[in-house]
């Protein structure tokens, strides 16, 4: 049918980078054939030994609830499925909750990724034709060795769920939903065939360094003025230029930050570009990006840990910036440069992080410093941007709130003061 | 042949670009009234929204560029806030991959040169809304959205401090593709005060949605097509604007003008010339409503159609509908057009993924399964009216919304079907 057809090539079109092999794969979908189709899918050997993933599984436990992950090599996915299915684009996770708690769980897969693939869409792309036998081989098999829910109490519960790739290291969200409860986790699992020890690396140094803050405010004001005092921007290498603005702090335990970011479709990925920020001395701990259509980098968080602690929590100081371009222009790292626009940005991640049912306060403090009307204050590589000058510091937590639960808190004029310019603007219009 | 393709979708958005740029001139005042006038407005208390959505040729007169043919289309906002505290607009709510207006200059900018760049942005930013809305003002602007043809659902979620508003808006849009085969719909209002069946009793209410067809049919209602697998309660306050924040989005030309005039009464007696392309068949009539969620990949997307029922639950209007999950294309004889979508045959999985995926909405109240459907056991499938197979464990997916927002924790289970609260053992059921 038309639309059908239409509603097809719809996404190809926007979708410059992979156009050719899609457009390639859609005639091969219609012909019935796949390229990995034509070789005939082969049951594996039975009894796959999962041992190899428990090795590499990251384990945490909440409440009551363990939980064991593992992103799946294409080795273990060719010997658990038969089939590579990393190189279809999937990022197959294993995935094992055992529940000692009293009732009976649910894992939501939609927080772990919203676009999640079904296992019988995977399988579908290994089916080839005139082979119905072998295809509903296929399906079960790939069935059976999904995670299915629900999970029931003083029972343990393993299984595949196969999601959008990410690359280098995964940070993993899984929300578990009970009776009136969440157990969320935030894992970082190594990515075996794209791993660098980098990112393993990274890691630990964030933890050392949350353990490593010892200031520890109690006191709101003195907690303000202290976030206020802090540089206006990261520097570059040699401390002689200033970089972009830290326009961010995130307060709050590391994984609910984290699990917040990831809800909303960040991913950890640090480029050789983001480095040559530094703050503390040190180039950024970690890095988030959110990916927009086609996979393509759009916005990024830059955080540093902070060496002090707001009344026990982790303090993150961040540049929260988007790179000059379309989101559809397919870019090098060398490409990449900051957008000017840097409050737009910030103002941005606020209302996604609104959504995120995880931010329960949002204020603002003074610190950036803001540039003149019409001018723009230099970054590195030759970028340049402008500010009001504000940083946002959002609040997370665990405990999931909704939209009409967020405290706006009165510490700085900042909002009234873009009130009051609303107005005038609004006056000068002649509304 | 790909390549060639490419190169001419590329020369042509080449020349549309440097065409835009170079038609960007005023726009007059009768443009203006124009979408002004068709603007639908909507009050909770005493903050009043309005909204309309741009043609392509109305975004090109505004924005002097061919915004449309980047896949980009404005809404236009008006806030009129009559209460006393200040209030911000959700970019993320209307479309939570909406485009930022820094950004779409930049992809329109046809050169690197900073000045056009800087004129291009200071153009767009001045048409974006612009927070916040202080109190007793009238703010408009417009949100850069993904394109949508015919219609679109405009949900706009505005936040003060602990205080949450939100409208839902459906907006028709002039000037949409004539490509497509073109049916006029009568007009009238689908159910009479008589025909409604109001329930406030559970029990009896959980009865009735048993008591619903299993399928949908075909047009002559001979032949029993998918399954009905889904009750949605709520409308325009609750439910669609959950299905917006979650990335659902009106397909094109699918909806009946029945419904359409029902939901916006302000547009009685506009004709509506476009009938649903693949439409399937309940209370005799095609599904009102069809949306689909679609992936950034090839053709993967899920989709469901809903039908208005004449039942109400506490005042509240209830929905059936029938979800699947595309996997793929195929070949078939049953479509003149000899293509078809593959749906996955486990069509609980579709099914589940949406209630999972509402849970995050913020609009959730309850969610569980209620029988009517009927088994169908995978070695013995049913098929639908393109005879994909599917299997089923037989029950409908229920899902209540309501206008307060709602945290995850606070989504209650309806304790009609499965074990401890709505569960159901999903693997043992389709065995």
């Amino acid at each position: 049918m038309m639309t059908e057809i239409d509603s097809i090539l719809d996404p190809i079109q926007r979708l410059p980078c992979r156009k050719w092999l899609a457009q390639v794969m859609l005639i091969l979908s219609m012909l019935g054939l796949t390229l990995t189709g034509c070789a005939g899918w082969q049951p594996p050997p039975a009894g796959f030994d999962d041992s190899v993933l428990r090795v590499r599984a990251v384990t945490a436990e909440v409440r009551g609830v363990k939980l064991n992950a593992a992103v799946l090599s294409s080795g273990d996915s060719q010997r658990m499925f038969g089939a590579n299915i990393n190189a279809a684009g999937v990022q197959p996770v294993w995935i094992e909750v055992e529940n000692t708690t009293g009732q009976m769980l649910w894992l939501l897969r939609s927080g772990t990724d919203p676009d999640l693939f079904s296992p019988l869409e995977v399988a579908w792309s290994f089916h080839t034709s005139f082979a119905n036998e072998t295809n509903a081989q296929l399906d079960d098999h790939f069935h059976s060795l999904s995670f299915q829910n629900p999970i029931a109490p003083g029972t343990k519960q393993s299984g595949v769920i196969f999601t959008n790739p990410h690359q280098q290291s995964r940070l993993l969200n899984i929300d578990i939903l009970g009776q009136g409860q969440l157990f969320p986790f935030t894992l970082f699992l190594t990515v075996p065939d794209d791993q660098t020890d980098n990112h393993a690396i990274a890691l630990d140094n964030v933890y050392q360094l949350i353990e490593a803050a010892t200031d520890d405010y109690q006191n709101t004001d003195t907690f303000r003025a202290r976030l206020e005092q802090l540089p206006c921007c990261a520097s570059s290498a040699d401390g002689n230029a200033a970089g972009d603005p830290l326009n961010v702090i995130l307060v709050g335990n590391f994984a609910d930050i984290v699990t917040a970011l990831v809800r909303r479709g960040f991913r950890n990925s640090e480029l050789e570009f983001d480095n040559a920020q530094r703050l503390y001395g040190r180039p950024p701990d970690l890095v988030g990006r959110k990916s927009a259509m086609g996979g393509m980098p759009a916005n990024w968080v830059r955080v540093w840990v902070a060496p002090f602690r707001n009344q026990g929590e982790t303090v993150f100081v961040a540049q929260a910036g988007r790179r000059l371009g379309w989101r559809l222009k397919e870019v090098e790292n060398e490409d990449l440069m900051l957008n000017p626009n840097v409050d737009e940005v910030r103002n941005l991640l606020i209302q996604d992080m609104l959504y995120s049912n995880g931010l329960s306060k949002i204020a603002f403090v003074s610190g950036v410093g803001p540039t003149s009307p019409g001018e723009l204050r230099g970054s590195l590589g030759g970028a340049s941007y402008h500010t009001d000058g504000q940083r946002a510091v959002l609040f997370l937590v665990t405990r999931p709130l909704s939209l009409s639960d967020v405290q706006i808190l009165d510490w700085h004029p900042a909002l009234k003061l873009r009130e009051a310019d609303a107005v005038k603007e609004l006056e000068n219009d002649g509304n | 042949m790909a390549g060639k393709f490419n190169t001419i979708l590329a020369s042509i958005s080449i020349t549309l670009t440097l065409a835009g740029c170079a038609s960007s001139g005023p726009v007059s005042e009768t443009e203006k009234l124009d979408y002004k006038s068709r603007a639908i407005t909507r009050s909770d208390g005493a903050v009043l929204v309005s909204a309309s959505v741009l043609s392509a040729d109305e975004s090109h007169d505004v924005y002097g560029v061919a915004l449309a043919k980047k896949g980009i289309q404005p809404v236009w906002i008006e806030v009129e806030n009559g209460d006393d505290i200040a209030y911000w607009l959700m970019s993320p709510g209307l479309d939570p991959n909406f485009f930022p207006a820094s950004e779409v200059a930049e992809a329109f900018a046809s050169t690197h040169e900073d000045e056009t760049i800087e004129v291009l942005d200071q153009h767009f930013a001045a048409l974006a809304f612009r927070n916040p809305i202080p109190p007793g003002t009238r703010v408009s602007g417009f949100i850069l959205t993904n394109l949508d043809q015919g219609l679109k659902m405009v949900q706009v979620d505005l936040v003060a401090s602990g205080k949450h508003k939100s409208f839902s808006i459906f907006s028709t849009i002039p000037g949409f593709r004539s490509d497509y085969r073109a049916r006029r719909i009568f007009i009238r209002e689908l159910y009479t005060e008589d025909e409604i069946i109001e329930y406030t009793d559970e029990s009896a209410f959980r009865a009735a949605l048993e008591a619903l067809p299993c399928c949908v049919t075909n047009k002559d209602g001979t032949r029993n097509g998918d399954p009905l697998n889904l009750v949605v309660i709520g409308g325009l306050d609750d439910a669609f604007p959950a299905l917006v924040r979650r990335g659902w989005r009106p397909t094109e030309q699918t909806w009946s003008g029945s419904v359409l005039k029902m939901i916006n009464s302000a547009m009685a007696g506009e004709r509506y010339p476009y009938a649903p392309i693949s439409p399937l068949y309940l209370y005799d009539r095609p599904q009102d409503f069809a949306l689909q969620k679609a992936r950034d990949n090839i053709h993967q997307r899920n989709h469901l159609r809903l039908w208005l029922s004449p039942i109400r639950y506490h005042g509240k209007d209830v929905w059936v509908g029938q979800i699947s999950r595309d996997i793929g294309s195929r070949f078939t004889i049953h479509s003149p057009y000899l293509t078809t979508h593959k749906i996955d045959p486990d069509v609980d999985e579709a099914r589940t993924a949406l209630q999972e995926d509402m849970v995050y909405s913020q609009s959730l109240v309850k969610l569980g399964l209620v029988k009517g459907v009927g088994a169908a056991a995978k070695d013995a499938p049913r098929r639908n009216l393109t005879t994909d197979p599917y299997y089923t464990d037989g029950f409908r997916g229920v899902l209540m919304f309501d206008v307060h927002p709602t945290a995850i924790t606070d989504v209650q289970f309806l304790p009609w079907e499965g074990r401890e609260g709505g569960f159901i053992e999903h693997s043992t059921q389709q065995q």
